[in-house]
């Protein structure tokens, strides 16, 4: 079965202009597609790094202190008790920061006493149950103990620091490249010293738009006395709606010396971080359809407009013997050069424009699965829009050869 | 070769039916060169279009070579014009983004020929009208007359068995009607059977046989006198030269 | 003539309405896609006081670490500035304005009805409003001498005052403020720049604050900052004094310099106290003393999100797209009237005239298509701000302001629509003008 290219070729390039609009939409399309789907899967995988935090079943309770009377440590004590008493709580626990909510602390630390400071590592309050709140695997070491907590910083003391602190697999990597942490030391802005007890991994802090969401610690201490507390609550799975109305109904009542803010699950400040992520996954997703629709009409208009004007042509090639296969077979191959045409123009385009995303964005460069993906779709989508011109040429009837109007 | 007994074929609309052809027989032996005419109106179109398999006929029976065409297929009916018959159409029907070359080639295209093959033949094609020094021009570069001359290398380029022709020259000048004329005499001289179909009484006068149309019906089934010369096997004169 | 082209293209569009809807539906999704990026682009990242950009100036000094900045990747000092540098400043009279500021927060109870709840309360110099013209609704906000010693007084945005007071005139009333008495004297009126272009470290996108209080209460009341604080010195940092006393970050400061000559001698100011505290001791990186207006300040906070521009190319390719298919459309169908056009030019018409015929219906569908483009995009960004406020939900404000076009966008954006489809429909109106009248009068 023969594709008679090389006549179809011949006549397309005598009458250029259609074919040219049309690769010219396929090229763009294609350079569109592609990088769309791109940025569409890095998002996605962005949105899915794992964060070793068990996420769906995790409450966040704020409570703000406001009258002279009020004292943190005892209502952190006495809120604490009560909550790890309520059914279907698992493990409860009080920081001064909230995971995964693009907002949060950090603090230097260097492996040398005196050694210049390289930046800021992002870090999370906790007591001895604050890894099982979260449901944060231990890969090496041990947790904190009870008697490891320390007291919190208060409006006259705000500078000690805490003799031991558990740090994720990257920052220990971080900050002894090829060597265990455990047990190494390191010293805060202030010269303290602590030691690394316990690694966990994987874990995410509370920054995941940062550059490495993954390197942060953990300190064993209270919260800060001079700052809204917030406890996390980890609840039995499907439990999670009861135990929140249950503990917001309690706790807002419990202390007339503050006030609670909110009670709302973990994810709720996982997904406002990730909004963003995903407000770009729906826009993309939706232009990526509707340069399919529109480059779908371009190929679909232009294939029906040459049947329409060429019926004689085909009543022509009819009589002289096409079969309505030969005919669908003649549609095809032209529309199939058309949209080649396109496709080979847009691979460069597609290129360019991922080199140039990637230089002015500093995204990775673009993968080759994704431009081969896009040509197959996009050569797919393009014969698919020309396939119903094409029988409907094939029912043009050889008769229409002899008639004279 | 071709044998139609009392083809009728109606055209219906919500209000009328009109009979383009009406119990139409026609015998014709290879090698005969056969003019049907009429006035316009008559059904020449539809026997045309029925005779060249490009229609189909409600009643009656039509044997190609032995053949019946109803029993066809749109396939077998595709083949049998491709192999069988050459087509000369009055406005030409030449695709006009191909060249001479690729427009002759065209139904060789669909007959699977290798490239060599092809080659030769439309060669030879183009031999015979003379146009062999046109092959890569464009049918917008040619006059009317030449046109016409590579359509019929279009027909005659896949050695059919029969050309039907559909008022070959109405469309042309009296000099290139002569030229076309006479190339199809030569043609019908070299064995090929030729049907023309025309309102034209002169050039009905070339052909060896009359069959005369009126309302679909045949009136007139006089055998013409053959021309003097060809009756003298002396061949005609003036080639098909430009 | 105008008239009869007019209605030769409406007869046109009814014989062939189907292609004709296409074209039109072409056309405006390209600018619906375009304009609605367009605004979101606008909004996110636009100058939210465009008006002064020459005027206000963000001041910044680099204190840093000697041995390292405190952005490895720039050359920009700290975004923020130490309690003595903005002390020292804000002493000088050059400025028209001057605003030193930070965020803290502070529970409010005994007011109205409401339980106590805790908010983002700005301690701020009294030159805040005015310099940052906020808007009042009810009274107005404190004079430069309520900072220090600070009075009791207090500002409350709209939405802070709908819900404390239910909306009414609340000035003059009392609450309680961190277990303080405040007097109201203000009410902000709807005030929501984006970006939060004064205060940039503390969620670009977040709503003003809820409560203003003078700056003189942040010492007496040794309020800490709850907004970005940066520090890199290890030194004595037990209570809010050590704060204030240290060289760490947290103040913000802001100037209002009308010409350039006030703001060379408050450069000058400001450089010759950077040499004065230098021979002391401090200030051992290199010199980096800026005044940096709003535009600048966006783009070093780099509040011009990467992903926006991203979207913006996108969002013109696809316009290229559906534009250069509308061509292919306009084309198809002026070749398929063309046999009308031959008769038309046998009849005596010239090429300029039937250049201008075709030209009609390229304006009509242009406009058609940039009305429908325009409509599609208002019912687009109604949707993006539902989207966002879903999943803001609990945040109020949410991206309304996503749902307003700037007049002056508006305008842009039907030039820009109306050009686009003009320019594309030029060519297939040429191309049909051009034709030789013979070519169409013949059979196909």
């Amino acid at each position: 079965m023969s594709l008679d290219i090389r006549p179809t070729l011949s006549a397309l390039l005598r009458n250029r202009t259609g074919a040219v609009l049309v690769a010219t939409q396929v090229a763009i399309a294609l350079a569109v597609l592609v990088n769309a789907a791109y940025i569409i899967m890095q998002r996605i995988e962005k949105i899915h790094r794992p964060t070793g935090i068990d996420e769906q079943n995790i409450l966040v309770i704020e409570s703000a202190g406001f009258t002279d009377r009020f004292h943190q440590t005892a209502s952190v004590e006495e809120d604490l008790r009560y909550l790890r008493g309520v059914s279907g709580v698992v493990a409860a626990t009080a920081s001064n920061s909230i995971p995964l909510s693009n907002g949060g602390n950090s603090d230097s630390l260097v492996t040398r006493p005196d050694a210049p400071r390289p930046g800021y590592i992002n870090d999370m309050e906790i007591d001895e149950q604050g890894l099982d709140t979260l449901g944060v695997k231990l890969v090496a070491g041990r947790n904190f103990r009870h008697d490891e907590v320390q007291p919190p910083l208060t409006r006259t003391d705000a500078s000690h620091f805490v003799p031991v602190i558990i740090v994720s697999r990257e920052l220990g990597e971080y900050l002894f490249p090829g060597q265990n942490p455990l047990g190494k030391q390191v010293w805060s802005a202030f010269n303290h010293a602590a030691t690394i007890v316990g690694v966990v991994d994987p874990i995410m802090g509370t920054f995941p738009g940062s550059d490495h969401p993954d390197r942060m610690f953990f300190l064993p201490r209270l919260p800060d006395e001079f700052i809204v507390c917030r406890y996390w609550v980890r609840t039995r799975p499907g439990q999670l709606d009861t135990v929140a109305r249950l503990v917001e109904s309690h706790l807002a009542r419990s202390n007339p010396d503050r006030v609670i803010d909110f009670v709302r699950p973990l994810t709720y400040f996982k997904n406002r971080s990730y909004l963003g992520d995903s407000s770009m996954e729906i826009f993309l997703l939706t232009v990526t359809a509707l340069v399919i629709a529109v480059t779908s009409l371009g190929v679909f208009a232009l294939a029906t407009f040459n049947v329409s004007t060429r019926t004689k042509q085909i009543g022509t090639r009819r009589a002289v013997g096409a079969r309505r296969g030969d005919i669908v077979r003649y549609f095809m191959v032209e529309n199939g050069l058309i949209t080649g045409a396109g496709i080979l123009t847009g691979c460069a385009l597609a290129f360019a424009a991922g080199y140039w995303l990637s230089v002015q964005y500093a995204l990775p460069r673009l993968d080759l699965y994704y431009l081969v993906g896009g040509v197959l779709a996009l050569w797919g989508i393009g014969q698919l829009a020309a396939w119903q011109p094409a029988r409907r040429a094939a029912a043009v009837p050889p008769s229409v050869a002899t008639r004279t109007v | 070769m071709l044998k139609m007994h009392d083809v009728s074929k109606i055209y219906r609309t919500d209000l009328i039916e009109t009979y383009a052809l009406r119990r139409f027989s026609l015998e014709v032996t290879p090698g005969e060169f056969v003019a049907i005419t009429g006035p316009s109106g008559s059904g020449k179109t539809t026997f045309l279009n029925v005779a060249g398999l490009l229609e189909e006929f409600d009643s009656g029976s039509y044997l190609l070579e032995g053949r019946d065409v109803r029993s066809l297929s749109d396939n077998e009916r595709s083949q049998l014009r491709n192999e069988r018959i050459g087509f000369i159409f009055q406005s030409f029907n030449l695709i006009p983004d191909l060249d001479v070359y690729d427009n002759v080639e065209v139904p060789l295209r669909y007959r699977r020929l290798s490239g060599a093959d092809r080659r030769e033949r439309i060669g030879s094609a183009l031999e015979l009208v003379g146009l062999a020094s046109r092959a890569r021009h464009m049918p917008s570069q040619l006059s009317g007359g030449q046109q016409q001359r590579v359509a019929i290398a279009r027909a005659i380029a896949g050695d059919p068995a029969f050309l039907l022709a559909d008022e070959p020259t109405g469309n042309l000048d009296s000099l290139m009607s002569r030229q076309v004329l006479d190339l199809l005499e030569q043609i019908n001289e070299m064995g090929t059977t030729i049907l023309l179909v025309t309102h034209d009484p002169e050039l009905a006068r070339r052909a060896q046989r009359n069959v005369h149309l009126v309302d679909g019906q045949i009136s007139d089934f006089r055998a013409y006198e053959p021309h003097p010369a060809v009756a003298a096997g002396l061949g005609s004169t003036g080639a098909a030269g430009a | 003539m105008l008239g009869y082209y007019l209605r030769l293209a409406l007869k046109s569009f009814g014989r062939n309405p189907g292609i004709t809807a296409l074209m039109v539906l072409a056309i405006a999704l390209g600018i619906a896609v375009c304009v609605m990026t367009l605004t979101v682009y606008h909004a996110m990242s636009g100058n939210p006081i465009w008006w002064k950009n020459d005027r206000l100036y963000a001041v910044t000094m680099d204190n840093w670490d000697p041995n390292h900045p405190l952005m490895p990747d720039s050359d920009l000092p700290p975004h923020e500035m130490t309690y003595k540098d903005t002390q020292f400043l804000f002493a000088s009279n050059i400025p028209l304005r001057k605003v030193v500021m930070y965020p803290t927060l502070g529970v409010i109870s005994e007011a109205g009805a409401e339980p106590p709840t805790q908010v983002f309360t700005r301690v701020t110099t009294a030159d805040f409003f005015a310099m940052f013209e906020a808007p009042f609704l009810y009274g107005n906000g404190w004079s430069a001498s309520a900072d220090k010693p600070p009075q009791p007084v207090i500002v409350l945005s709209r939405a802070e005052n709908d819900k404390l007071f239910g909306g009414a005139n609340s000035v003059g009333r009392t609450l309680r403020w961190d277990d303080h008495e405040f007097r109201v004297i203000g009410v902000l009126n709807d005030w929501f720049p984006r970006p939060r272009f004064y205060d940039l470290n503390n969620a670009a996108f977040r709503e003003p604050d809820a409560t203003y209080i003078p700056y003189g209460w942040g010492s007496e009341l040794q309020l800490l900052n709850e907004g970005e604080s940066d520090c890199w010195r290890p030194e004595k940092l037990d209570n809010y004094k050590d704060y204030e006393a240290s060289d760490c970050v947290w103040q913000q400061m802001w100037v209002e310099l009308p010409d350039a000559a006030t703001r060379e001698r408050f450069q000058s100011f400001m450089d010759g106290y950077w040499a004065e505290q230098r021979k002391a001791g401090r200030f051992q990186r290199p010199k980096n003393n800026r005044l940096t207006d709003v535009a600048q300040w966006l783009r070093d906070n780099q509040v011009v999100d990467n992903d926006n521009r991203v979207l913006v190319g996108l969002a013109f390719a696809f316009l290229a797209l559906c534009l250069i298919n509308a061509v292919g459309l306009l084309l198809a169908k002026f070749l398929n009237g063309a046999s009308v056009t031959g008769i038309r030019r046998a009849l005596g018409a010239s090429r300029r005239q039937i250049f201008a015929q075709l030209l009609i219906e390229v304006g009509v569908v242009s406009v058609l298509g940039a009305l429908l483009g325009l409509a599609l995009a208002a019912l687009g960004l109604v949707a993006v701000h539902h989207l966002y406020a879903a999943a803001s939900l609990g945040e109020r404000g949410g991206y309304q302001e996503l749902t307003h076009f700037d007049v002056v966008g508006v305008v842009w954006a039907v030039i820009l629509a109306v050009a686009a489809t003009f320019a594309a429909g030029l060519y297939p109106a040429w191309r049909i003008g051009r034709l030789s009248p013979a070519t169409y009068l013949k059979s196909q």
